[in-house]
């Protein structure tokens, strides 16, 4: 294993920033930059062999228990999928038992709006509240100590096809928050809440003419060409053009700036949507205050795939070329891991992490896909085969990455799945889901189905993999004590050396893992890690005969992934582990 | 109970005024008043085809999957039913939609082209291996 050399200065640079770890886990990315680090180091990769499972708890719910607890203090807040039941566990006591319950109420409709089960991505810490969003289009706002309501904002328009599982995010006072939706044709925006009463303080789309998108000219240094919104589109077609934002967002403090990834332009065929499609499957950097859009950066133009760019991006600062560069580094659901200059958005690595067939490469000077046009999808060009990453992605949004300062390395989930594309036109009927694509799925070269995996984002490229059979789906937390942990669709925990990706320990948690583990510290000073088992969000719908609640719904097993379902079913539990 | 709401679109190719579920266990034995419906449209593979195309033009298969298999929503095609399988039962959950998210599909789509995606869905076989999943 190569540590590497840029790791030293890459710390130093990380504490300048960051204040000493505290133990707790108060947002969805640990901290602004999203590293999902501790600086927790009692569980080491000499000792992790040791851990055991310490507590568990039902939630009640069965469905895909995506995103993670928070720990703010001596409480755990665990948002259920729906009903998006808030749970607040006492650690002080033996048993953790509950100190409340929230249970909001919640439109059931909510269920046949959202795309990929029922899922909810987790819960924000700010000004003393727990905040996140319901799954019908509602962001809710609860006393962190007596879990009493104290707003109720609808930010989201389901009769639109817009419902709302992604996690806030808190930057300063303001909540900023994002429909999903991009398989329902809706016209994808984000907006900033006021912490203290829930009112909408401004309103973002992420296409359209520039005052509806705030690209406001002499503000910041926003380079597109006026109404590019609207112009990389055909006709009106940016109106039901999708780009949703339902995966995670960063905030730089001394640059003002949050960053956030859209979802793919919709429908899926491309021929009723011609254009580059901006600013669908992109970053996008905005100021929190006023929503103004200062830079953008698009990873696939007039996406052929369902490439969403929801993942994370990583903020940190790291020495590409030669030089300290302040970076976001993200790895896309096109199989690309991407290192932007986050001042600018300037590309400066865009490298390959997973198995692609649809682009031959990056150009780093224009930041344009060098796409395979045999593999360009569209009714025209009947089924296209054999494109890689499937629309799953290289690495699922939903499964967040880690970076540590100490090893200098990125660690994520990745998909090794392949795919046939056969679009159809299709009708937008609101509140119905627009997309237009047959695509099924098979393993992509070598036969497993996924990886976990290093990543050296200086240099582009892997440094370690561990093979799963299964798509790993999970986020990951790395810590001080050079441990990574994840979990399987096959319903292991595990735990590897953050440094060579030896493997140290692992548990069977019970059903499928598609949550983010965290790692904090307990009223008794010990290091623990927590973690959801439940299978569901995308596997609801891809894992075959996984669910047993319901004695009306029986279906044979995932053609591609037959297994599964001899491993898992659905589940919805909370572990916490410790030595 | 709608024709006393002052619809009057009943029987032939309009609504009917209620169903009857004949799976549902009646309080003290007795059935409350209702009709049975039958799918006025003959079992021929030619409305079953017309269905299926609406099943797709109308975005069913984007909940329930191609050959509503199963995706987000339950799948159709196993035989079994979260709200009745009849004629009737099948007409009401398109028409009216049902709670957990089926839309309701009575404001834009005909009643005749309703009753050709129950056609649709009613000529799809069940599976002989429903009940039990072995793995080798």
């Amino acid at each position: 294993m190569r540590v590497a050399p840029f790791a030293a200065v890459a710390l130093i640079v990380l504490q300048g920033t960051s204040p000493r770890d505290d133990g707790q886990w108060t947002m969805p990315g640990r901290d602004y930059a999203a590293t999902r680090y501790s600086g927790l180091s009692q569980i080491t990769s000499r000792n992790a062999a040791r851990i055991r499972p310490l507590w568990s708890f039902s939630t009640g719910v069965l469905g895909g228990h995506e995103g993670q607890p928070l720990v703010v203090g001596s409480t755990m807040y665990v948002v259920t999928p729906f009903p998006d039941v808030l749970y607040a566990f006492d650690l002080t006591r033996e048993g953790y038992p509950l100190k409340w319950k929230y249970r909001p109420e919640v439109n059931p409709t909510a269920l046949g709006i959202a795309c990929c089960d029922a899922i909810n991505r987790g819960a924000v810490y700010g000004d003393g509240k727990i905040v996140y969003n319901l799954l019908d289009g509602h962001t809710v706002a609860v006393d962190a100590v007596s879990g009493r309501e104290l707003w109720k904002t609808q930010i989201a328009d389901m009769s639109q096809g817009e419902t709302t599982p992604m996690a806030p995010f808190v930057a300063g006072h303001r909540v900023i928050v994002g429909p999903s939706g991009g398989e329902f044709g809706i016209y994808g925006w984000v907006k900033a809440l006021d912490l203290t009463t829930g009112k909408i303080l401004w309103t973002a789309h992420n296409m359209g003419p520039d005052s509806l998108m705030l690209a406001r000219p002499g503000r910041g240094h926003y380079s597109g060409d006026a109404n590019i919104g609207v112009s990389t589109w055909q006709g009106d077609s940016w109106r039901r053009g999708g780009a949703p934002v339902w995966g995670w967002i960063s905030y730089d403090p001394q640059l003002d700036l949050i960053y956030f990834g859209t979802g793919n332009p919709g429908p899926y065929n491309t021929e009723q949507r011609p254009g580059e499609n901006k600013w669908t499957n992109s970053v996008l950097a905005r100021r929190p205050g006023d929503g103004s859009l200062v830079w953008a950066y698009q990873f696939t133009p007039h996406d052929s795939w369902d490439y969403d760019s929801n993942a994370e991006m990583i903020l940190t600062d790291l020495v590409v070329g030669g030089r300290m560069r302040r970076v976001l580094v993200h790895f896309d659901k096109n199989g690309f891991a991407y290192t932007l200059d986050r001042v600018t958005g300037e590309l400066l690595v865009a490298e390959p992490f997973a198995n692609v067939t649809w682009a031959k490469g990056i150009n780093k000077r224009t930041g344009v896909p060098i796409v395979d046009t045999t593999k360009t999808t569209g009714v025209s060009r009947g089924n296209v085969q054999d494109i890689c990453p499937s629309l799953e992605g290289g690495k699922s949004p939903a499964s967040p990455a880690a970076y540590s300062p100490r090893t200098g390395l990125f660690y994520t989930a990745t998909n090794n799945l392949c795919m046939n594309f056969e679009a159809a036109s299709v009708t937008r009927i609101p509140g119905t889901p627009y997309i237009g694509a047959t695509t099924p799925y098979f393993a992509g070269p070598g036969g497993y189905m996924g990886a976990f995996i290093a990543w050296d984002a200086a240099r582009g490229r892997r440094v370690w993999k561990i093979e799963e059979k299964f798509p790993v789906w999970s986020g990951s937390v790395v810590t001080a004590g050079d441990v990574v942990f994840y979990g399987t669709l096959d319903g292991w925990f595990k735990a590897a050396d953050a440094k060579s990706g030896r493997q140290l320990w692992k548990f069977k948690v019970g059903s499928g893992v598609v949550g983010a583990p965290i790692s904090f510290r307990g009223p008794d000073g010990k290091q623990y890690i927590a973690i959801y088992a439940g299978i569901g969000g995308d596997w609801l719908l891809l894992s075959g005969d996984v669910r047993s609640d319901d004695p009306a719904d029986v279906r044979p097993p995932a053609d591609f992934a037959p297994e599964l379902a001899r491993h898992t079913s659905q589940g919805g539990i909370v572990w916490i582990f410790g030595l | 109970m709608l024709a006393a709401c002052g619809r009057s679109d009943s029987g032939g190719s309009g609504v009917p005024p209620s169903i009857r579920y004949p799976d549902h266990v009646a309080a003290g034995g007795n059935q409350p008043p209702a009709g049975d419906i039958k799918n006025p449209l003959a079992s021929d593979s030619a409305n079953a085809s017309d269905g299926s195309k609406i099943f797709s033009a109308m975005n069913c298969d984007g909940c329930h999957g191609g050959g509503a298999l199963g995706w987000v929503g339950p799948s159709l095609v196993d035989g079994r039913w979260r709200y009745g399988g009849t004629d009737g039962a099948l007409f009401q959950s398109i028409y009216y939609g049902r709670p957990r998210g089926m839309p309701a599909y009575g404001g834009i789509l005909s009643p005749g082209a309703i009753w050709k995606i129950v056609s649709y869905i009613r000529a799809q076989p069940v599976p002989v291996t429903v009940p039990t999943e072995s793995f080798k």
